[in-house]
C-alpha cells in the first residue's frame, strides 16, 4: 500500500482519520497465539464438559453515538441490521460479506463484530453515509472472542463472573459487560442454551485463558479449533 | 507412630447410618483407630472409646466430646497427613471420616493424657480469674511478649501450615429465588413447596445428608419411618433442574441485599490431598431474592459441677450417636434434664440395651408421651432434682445429685451420689438465630420457647420450624410449607400443591426454664460450673464479672470471654446470660443479649481466596511482543498489571552492565522499545480540540493536522495527575497518549468531566491501548532503519520533530509518530497488536546491521533522566503542579475556557517562592548515585531534626555522561541554581550535591531534531 493511498484516508471526510489497518498478505497473531490452541486440539482431549474455541482474527469495532431516528437509519443502513437500542441486547445477521453482530454496551456504546477485512469497509462507509455526531474506532487487535459452551459452562461462568446466567433471566442474544475473574470490561453473550461467547481484552487474555483452564479442570476442558 | 489398631469398644453391631461393609483406618494423637464410612471423625472416636480429645483452654482441664454438631465446643482438631494439608479449627462432629485421615488435638501441651499446664487448673484457676488479660497481661507492659507466646501455646486452637496448600479452593457465584438454610423437616418442606411453585432453589445444609433431626429420629412421617421420607423428598427435589442440592455447605454469614456466604465442604471430607482437578472447598456467593432460614436449634446443656468432665454430654447428641452411628458413648447413663424431649435420650441408651441409672428431672410433676415411656421401661426417674456434681477427672466415675427447691435456684435436702460414666444433660432448646443476627436483627427473649427468637426481618428472609421455637416435627412441616408458600407469593409465582404429611402426636408436659442447677455451696465457692467449654467461663466468672461492676451482658462478654472465637456462644450464651440475670436479679430480657456475628463456624483462607491465588493472584497483562521478550531473556518490571521488559541482561552481565550497554548503544546507533503499554485513546467529535484544551494545562486549539503535542493533566487542586502526548490525526480526530499506569484512571476522568461537567460537548473516548502495539525506536540511526521497512518519507525534511504519519512498516499499515522520550531521533510505530510481533521482529531484522538493542523500562528511566525529562507518578506525587516542575511553557493561562488546574494552582500556597522545586542534582563526586527518596538538607551540621529541603525523585549513573544524573525537590530551588544542598544517608555518609537544570545531555535538543 502506497504512502499517498493512505493519506488518502487521512484526508477523508468529517473531519476524521479512517485507514485500512490490516496488510494484505501477512498472518497476524490473536492475543492466544502463544497458546498454540491449534495444537492443543490437535491433539484430542475428547470428553470434556467445557469446550472452548478462540474465535481470532475478527473485525472489531466500538461505535459510540446517541442516535436520533435520522442517525438510526442511517447506521441501520451501513451496517445491515439494525442498531440495538434495548440494553443488554444484541442483534445479528448473516450478510453477504459475512456475519454482523452488534451488541449493546451501554446507552451511547455498541460493540461490533464483522469479518476482519469488513472493519476499514465499515469505517469508510460510516465515513460516507452516516451524519451527525459519532465515533466508530477499530479495535480489532485490542480484543479476542472465546466461545465456551458445553454441559458445565454456566459453572465455569459461575465461577468467573457475578452476572446470572440462569436462561431465565439471560436468554439467547443478551449481553453483558461486567467483570470476568479479576479482569474487567468483558462482554458475555448467551448464543446457544450452553453456548456463549466472551469478548476479552488482549491483554488480559493469557490471564483469562489460565482462569479458564484452572476453573474448568474439574469439569475437563475440551479445546476446539 | 503406633502399629496396632485400636479396637471399637462402644459400637453396637447392627444399627446407625454407617456403612459397615466399609471400614476405614484412622489416626487419632499417632494412634491408629477403626471407624466406619458414614461416621464423622467423632463418632468414631467416642465408638473407639476415646474419652478426652483435648484440653482447655484455660484451667487445662481433660475435655471430651460434648455435642454431636456445629455447637461441639471440645472437639477442635488440627487435620493434615501432611505439612502441606494441615487444617486447623477442625470440628471433629463435622468431618466425616476417611481413610488415612490424620488428626490431633489442638490444645494440650504437651499431651491431652498428662498435661504439664494442668497446675493451673489445679491451682483452682486462681492463677487466671476472669479478665486475665485485661488484668495481668497490661501491665507490666513490656512482659506482654513473654506471656503472649506462652499463653498463645497454652491456648493452641490449631496452627497454619508452613507449605503451600496443595488443594483448589473454589468461589462460585449463585442466584437464587429461595435459598433455603438447614435441611431439617421445616427446610426441607420450605425447599419442596418453593420447587413444586416452581421457584429456583438452593437448599443449604451442613451435615453429610439432608434431614436434621429427623436423621437421629425414630418416628414416622407420612405412616413411614422418617429417613425414608427424607429420602423421598430428596429424590425429589434432585429431579427439578432449578433446585440445586448442597450437603457439608454450611451457610455462614448473611450480608446485606440478602446475599450470603456458603462454605461447602467438597473433597475434604474424603481425602487428606484433592485428586488432580477437584475441588476441596468451595465458598458460594449467594444472591437469594428471599432466604428460608430453617436453621434448628442447638440443645442448652444445664450448668452443674464439674459438667466438663469428659462423659458429660448434651443429651440429643447422646441420641444421635446411637441413632446415627450406632455408637452408645458409655455404659451408665444419667440423665439430667427440664424437658420431654430429652427423655429420647435415655429411651435410646435403654433400647440399646444399656444401663439407665437414672433420670433426674428438674420438675416436680411431668406427665408426656415420652415420660410415660421412660417409666413403662422402668427406670428411675427422679423428680424435682438435678445433678449438682460429678465426680472423676477424665472421665465421669460417679453423679452427686440433690433434690431441688421449687425455683429451682436452691438445692434442698441431702446429695446422693450414684456411680454412672455418662451425664447427659438438657436445659431446652435455643434457636439457632445466628443468620438472622447477621443482617441486624436483635433477638427476642420468648417465655413460651425459653429461648431467644429471631426479631423483626431486615431483609427478604423467613424462618420456619425450630428457629421459631416450633420444636414438634408437625410443626416444622407445616412452617415449612407455609414459608414456601409465602416466597411463591412474594415472588409472584403461583401457590404450590403441597399438604403436610402424617405425623405422630406426642403429648409433652411444660419445660421448666432453668440454665444453672444450684450446688450446696455458693456458686463461688463450689466446683466449677462452666458456662462456655471453649473459653472456660464459669458460673462463677460470671458473678464475679457482675460483682466487678461489668453488668451489660456485653462487657461480661469480653470480660469473661464467654461466647469469644469459634465457638461463638452456640452451648453457653444463653445459659451465661441466664446466670447474670440470676445474679443481678433481673430478666433474661433486660440483661439484654448478645448478637452473632458472622462467621457461623470458621472458614478457611483457602476457601476465601478461591482460585485468587499462585499465578491467578491478580491478572497479568502482556504485550503483542511478549514471547520475543522472554525468549531474550528480559527481565520483567511491573508496572501496575503490566509485565513490563526491565532490562535484557547478556549472559555474564550484571544489571548495571546490561544497562550501560543499552544506554550506550541507544545513544550511539539505535535502540527499542516496546512500548505497547501505555495508555492509548481515541477521541473523536468536533468539539474534542475544545474538550483537550480543558483537560490539558496547554493550549490545543491551534495544533494541525498531522502533529504532535506534549500535556500535562492536573486535578482540580493544580496538581499533575498524569502527562503524555496527544496527536491531531484529523481535524475533529485525536488520539492521546497517557502513562502505563494511568491508563484506566484518565479514561474515567475524560468520562467523569464530559459525563458531568461538559455534555454539550460533542466528543467520544475510546480506549485502543490494547489494539494499537507500539515500539519505539530511538538513536542517530533510527531514521536509516525505519527507511529500510517502510514506503513512507521519513526524512528531516518531510517529517519533523513531532510530526507523524501513516505509512507501512514492513509491509503492516502503521502510524508513525516523531516523537522522544530520550532526547534522541526517535520513531514511535503503531501497528494493530495483532501485528506488533512481525513488525517487531522484521526491526531486528533490518536492525542487526545498526546493532539494533532492545532496552526496557530501567534505560527509558535512564535516558529520559539524562534529558530531565519527568516521570509522572515518580516526579510527581499528587503535591507538585507544573511551575513546581519548571514546565511554565506546559501550562496557557490565555485560553479562552478554563481548564482544570487553573485555580487550583494560583492559590497563595501554590504560589510560594520557597515550594519544593524540581531540579537537577549534580553530585559533587561524579561516581556517587544518590539513593532515591534521600532527604536534602541546606546545612549537614544542623541539630536533628535537621530541617528537610525536599527529597531526590529519579537518581541513575549514566553511561554517556560518565557520572550520575540526579532529579529532586529542593525548597526554593529554581532560584538556587549553583548552591550546595546535602543528603545525610542512613550509613552516615552526607553526600554534597549542587543544584543545576535537569537537563544533563544537550541542553539545545539539537539531537533530536536532526
Amino acid at each position: 500500500m502506497s504512502d499517498a493511498m493512505l493519506n488518502e484516508k487521512v484526508e477523508a471526510t468529517k473531519g476524521k482519520m479512517v485507514m485500512n489497518q490490516i496488510p494484505a498478505d501477512i498472518v497476524g497473531e490473536s492475543p492466544l497465539h502463544h497458546a498454540d490452541l491449534e495444537t492443543l486440539a490437535s491433539r484430542g482431549q475428547g470428553q470434556g464438559g467445557v469446550h472452548l474455541k478462540e474465535k481470532s482474527l475478527q473485525g472489531l469495532l466500538i461505535l459510540r453515538a446517541k442516535p436520533d431516528e435520522v442517525q438510526l437509519a442511517e447506521i441501520e443502513s451501513v451496517l445491515g441490521v439494525a442498531l440495538p437500542t434495548t440494553p443488554l441486547t444484541s442483534e445479528e445477521k448473516a450478510g453477504e460479506k459475512g456475519d454482523i453482530s452488534v451488541r449493546w454496551v451501554s446507552p451511547d456504546e455498541w460493540f461490533i463484530v464483522v469479518p476482519a477485512t469488513v472493519a476499514f469497509q465499515l469505517e469508510s462507509d460510516f465515513q460516507t453515509s452516516v451524519s451527525g455526531h459519532y465515533s466508530l474506532v477499530n479495535v480489532s487487535s485490542g480484543y479476542t472472542i472465546l466461545q465456551l459452551s458445553g454441559d458445565n459452562v454456566v459453572d465455569v461462568l459461575k465461577k468467573s463472573t457475578p452476572i446470572d446466567v440462569h436462561p431465565s433471566v439471560f436468554p439467547i442474544g443478551k449481553v453483558v459487560s461486567s467483570v470476568f475473574a479479576k479482569s474487567g470490561a468483558m462482554m458475555l453473550r448467551r448464543t446457544g442454551d450452553n453456548a456463549f461467547e466472551l469478548i476479552i481484552r488482549r491483554s488480559f487474555a493469557d490471564y483469562i485463558w489460565l482462569w479458564l483452564q484452572d476453573a474448568s479442570m474439574e469439569y475437563g476442558l475440551v479445546i476446539e479449533a | 507412630m503406633a502399629q496396632q489398631t485400636h479396637k471399637e469398644t462402644r459400637r453396637l453391631s447392627t444399627g446407625g447410618r454407617i456403612d459397615r461393609s466399609k471400614p476405614i483406618t484412622f489416626t487419632f494423637n499417632d494412634k491408629q483407630y477403626k471407624g466406619y464410612e458414614g461416621d464423622t471423625l467423632a463418632s468414631a472416636l467416642l465408638a473407639n472409646g476415646v474419652d478426652i480429645i483435648g484440653r482447655s483452654f484455660k484451667y487445662s482441664r481433660p475435655r471430651g466430646i460434648v455435642a454431636a454438631g456445629a455447637e461441639e465446643p471440645n472437639a477442635i482438631m488440627q487435620l493434615g497427613a501432611t505439612e502441606a494439608t494441615q487444617i486447623p479449627n477442625v470440628r471433629a462432629t463435622q468431618q466425616a471420616l476417611y481413610d488415612g485421615l490424620v488428626c490431633k488435638v489442638t490444645n494440650g501441651w504437651p499431651n491431652v493424657e498428662n498435661d504439664l499446664m494442668s497446675w493451673v487448673g489445679k491451682l483452682g484457676g486462681k492463677m487466671m480469674p476472669p479478665g486475665f488479660y485485661y488484668k495481668t497481661f497490661m501491665y507490666p507492659k513490656s512482659m506482654w511478649e513473654t506471656y503472649e507466646s506462652y499463653i498463645r501455646k497454652a491456648a493452641g486452637l490449631g496452627r497454619s501450615p508452613k507449605e503451600n496448600d496443595p488443594d483448589r479452593y473454589d468461589n462460585m457465584n449463585q442466584h437464587c429465588d429461595v435459598l433455603v438454610v438447614g435441611g431439617g423437616p421445616a427446610g426441607l418442606m420450605a425447599a419442596l413447596t418453593a420447587a413444586r411453585g416452581g421457584a429456583r432453589v438452593i437448599l443449604a445444609d451442613e451435615q453429610n445428608e439432608f434431614g436434621g433431626s429427623l436423621l437421629s429420629s425414630k418416628e414416622s412421617i407420612g405412616n413411614k419411618p422418617a429417613t425414608e421420607w427424607v429420602d423421598d423428598v430428596v429424590k425429589e427435589l434432585a429431579r427439578f433442574d432449578n433446585v440445586q442440592l448442597l450437603t457439608h455447605a454450611t451457610v455462614n454469614g448473611y450480608h446485606d441485599h440478602n446475599f450470603l456466604t456458603i462454605h461447602q465442604h467438597l473433597t475434604d471430607q474424603s481425602f487428606d490431598k484433592a485428586p488432580n482437578g477437584q475441588i476441596c472447598q468451595r465458598l458460594h456467593r449467594v444472591r437469594a431474592k428471599w432466604v428460608v432460614l430453617a436453621t434448628g436449634a442447638h440443645e442448652r446443656p444445664l450448668v452443674y459441677g464439674n459438667n466438663d468432665v469428659p462423659g458429660c454430654m448434651v443429651a440429643n447428641a447422646v441420641s444421635t450417636y446411637i441413632q446415627r452411628y450406632g455408637v452408645v458413648p458409655g455404659k451408665d447413663l444419667v440423665l439430667m434434664t427440664t424437658n420431654d424431649n430429652a427423655y429420647r435420650a435415655a429411651l435410646d441408651w435403654h433400647d440399646a440395651g444399656h444401663n439407665v441409672v437414672a433420670i433426674v428431672d428438674t420438675r416436680k410433676n411431668p406427665k408426656g408421651t415420652l415420660v410415660e415411656a421412660a417409666r413403662e421401661r422402668g427406670m428411675t426417674v427422679m423428680l424435682g432434682s438435678g445433678v449438682v456434681d460429678v465426680q472423676g477427672s477424665k472421665r465421669v466415675t460417679g453423679v452427686s445429685i440433690a433434690k431441688l427447691n421449687e425455683a429451682g435456684d436452691q438445692v434442698e435436702g441431702a446429695v446422693i451420689e450414684v456411680k454412672a460414666d455418662t451425664v447427659a444433660s438438657s436445659g431446652g432448646w435455643s434457636p439457632v438465630i445466628h443468620l438472622s443476627c447477621h443482617t441486624g436483627s436483635r433477638p427476642v427473649w420468648n417465655d413460651e420457647v425459653v429461648g431467644f427468637l429471631p426479631g423483626p426481618s431486615q431483609q427478604q428472609q423467613l424462618t420456619a420450624g425450630a428457629i421459631n421455637g416450633a420444636y414438634s416435627t408437625a410443626a416444622a412441616l407445616e412452617q415449612g410449607i407455609n414459608v414456601g408458600q409465602s416466597a411463591l407469593e412474594k415472588l409472584a409465582m403461583k401457590m404450590a400443591d403441597v399438604s403436610v404429611p402424617e405425623t405422630e402426636t406426642l403429648t409433652e408436659a411444660e419445660p421448666m426454664a432453668l440454665f444453672h442447677i444450684p450446688h450446696p455451696k455458693p456458686t463461688h465457692k463450689a466446683p466449677k460450673q462452666f458456662v462456655d467449654l471453649q473459653n472456660d467461663v464459669t458460673a462463677a466468672g460470671i458473678e464475679l464479672a457482675c460483682r466487678e461492676g461489668f453488668e451489660s451482658i456485653e462487657h461480661v462478654k469480653r470480660y469473661t470471654a464467654m461466647g469469644f472465637g469459634t465457638d461463638q456462644g452456640k452451648l453457653g450464651n444463653i445459659n451465661g446470660m441466664a446466670i447474670a440475670a440470676k445474679y443481678l436479679k433481673q430478666s433474661i430480657p433486660e440483661t439484654g443479649t448478645t448478637i452473632f456475628r458472622p462467621n457461623y463456624t470458621p472458614v478457611t483462607f483457602g476457601a476465601i481466596a478461591g482460585r485468587d491465588c499462585g499465578e491467578l493472584f491478580d491478572p497479568k497483562r502482556y504485550t503483542a511482543m511478549h514471547q520475543w521478550h522472554m525468549e531474550h531473556g528480559a527481565k520483567f518490571e511491573d508496572v501496575g498489571q503490566w509485565k513490563r521488559p526491565w532490562y535484557y541482561p547478556k549472559a555474564g552481565e550484571t544489571m548495571q552492565e546490561a544497562l550501560n550497554r543499552e544506554c550506550l548503544a541507544t545513544r550511539e546507533s539505535v535502540g527499542i522499545l516496546d512500548a505497547s503499554t501505555l495508555g492509548k485513546i481515541d477521541i473523536q467529535g468536533k468539539d474534542a480540540r475544545e474538550f483537550l484544551g480543558r483537560v490539558y494545562t496547554n493550549a490545543w486549539a491551534k495544533l494541525a493536522v498531522g502533529k504532535c503535542r506534549y500535556g500535562l493533566m492536573c486535578g482540580e487542586d493544580g496538581m499533575v495527575f498524569d502527562d503524555g502526548v496527544t496527536s491531531c490525526l484529523a481535524e475533529n480526530h485525536f488520539l492521546m497518549t497517557t502513562t502505563t499506569g494511568g491508563a484506566a484512571h484518565v479514561l474515567s476522568w475524560l468520562e467523569l468531566y464530559h459525563q458531568t461537567e461538559w455534555p454539550e460537548l460533542e466528543v467520544y473516548f475510546t480506549s485502543v491501548t490494547d489494539h494499537w502495539a507500539t515500539m519505539t525506536i530511538s538513536g542517530p540511526n533510527s531514521r536509516r532503519l525505519l527507511e529500510t521497512l517502510t514506503d513512507g518519507d521519513v526524512s528531516k525534511e518531510s517529517m519533523s520533530f513531532m510530526d507523524w504519519k501513516a505509512m507501512t512498516v514492513a509491509g503492516v499499515p502503521a502510524r508513525v509518530f516523531r516523537i522522544s522520550f530520550t532526547g534522541e531521533l526517535s520513531f514511535e510505530i503503531n501497528v494493530q497488536a495483532n501485528y506488533g510481533m512481525h513488525v517487531w521482529k522484521a526491526l531486528f531484522e533490518q536492525g542487526k546491521q545498526f546493532n539494533l538493542t532492545p532496552y526496557g523500562t530501567e534505560t527509558m528511566h535512564i535516558l529520559r533522566a539524562e534529558k530531565g525529562f519527568i516521570i509522572a507518578g515518580q516526579d510527581t506525587d499528587g503535591s507538585v503542579h507544573p511551575f513546581d516542575l519548571g514546565m511554565p511553557w506546559a501550562v496557557s493561562m490565555q485560553k479562552p475556557f478554563s481548564f482544570i488546574g487553573k485555580r487550583g494552582m494560583q492559590r497563595e500556597d501554590c504560589v510560594r517562592k520557597d515550594r519544593k522545586q524540581l531540579v537537577g542534582l549534580k553530585t559533587t563526586d561524579p561516581s556517587v548515585v544518590l539513593p532515591e527518596g534521600a532527604q536534602g538538607v541546606f546545612d549537614p551540621k544542623a541539630s536533628i531534626p535537621m530541617p528537610m529541603v525536599g527529597h531526590v525523585s529519579s537518581s541513575y549513573w549514566s553511561a554517556n555522561l560518565g557520572r550520575s544524573v540526579a532529579m529532586g525537590f529542593v525548597k526554593g530551588g529554581h532560584d538556587k541554581m549553583g548552591q550546595k544542598v546535602y543528603y545525610p544517608l542512613v550509613d552516615g555518609r552526607v553526600v554534597e550535591a549542587e543544584i543545576c537544570s535537569p537537563v544533563f545531555l544537550d541542553p539545545k535538543g539539537e539531537r533530536q531534531n536532526v
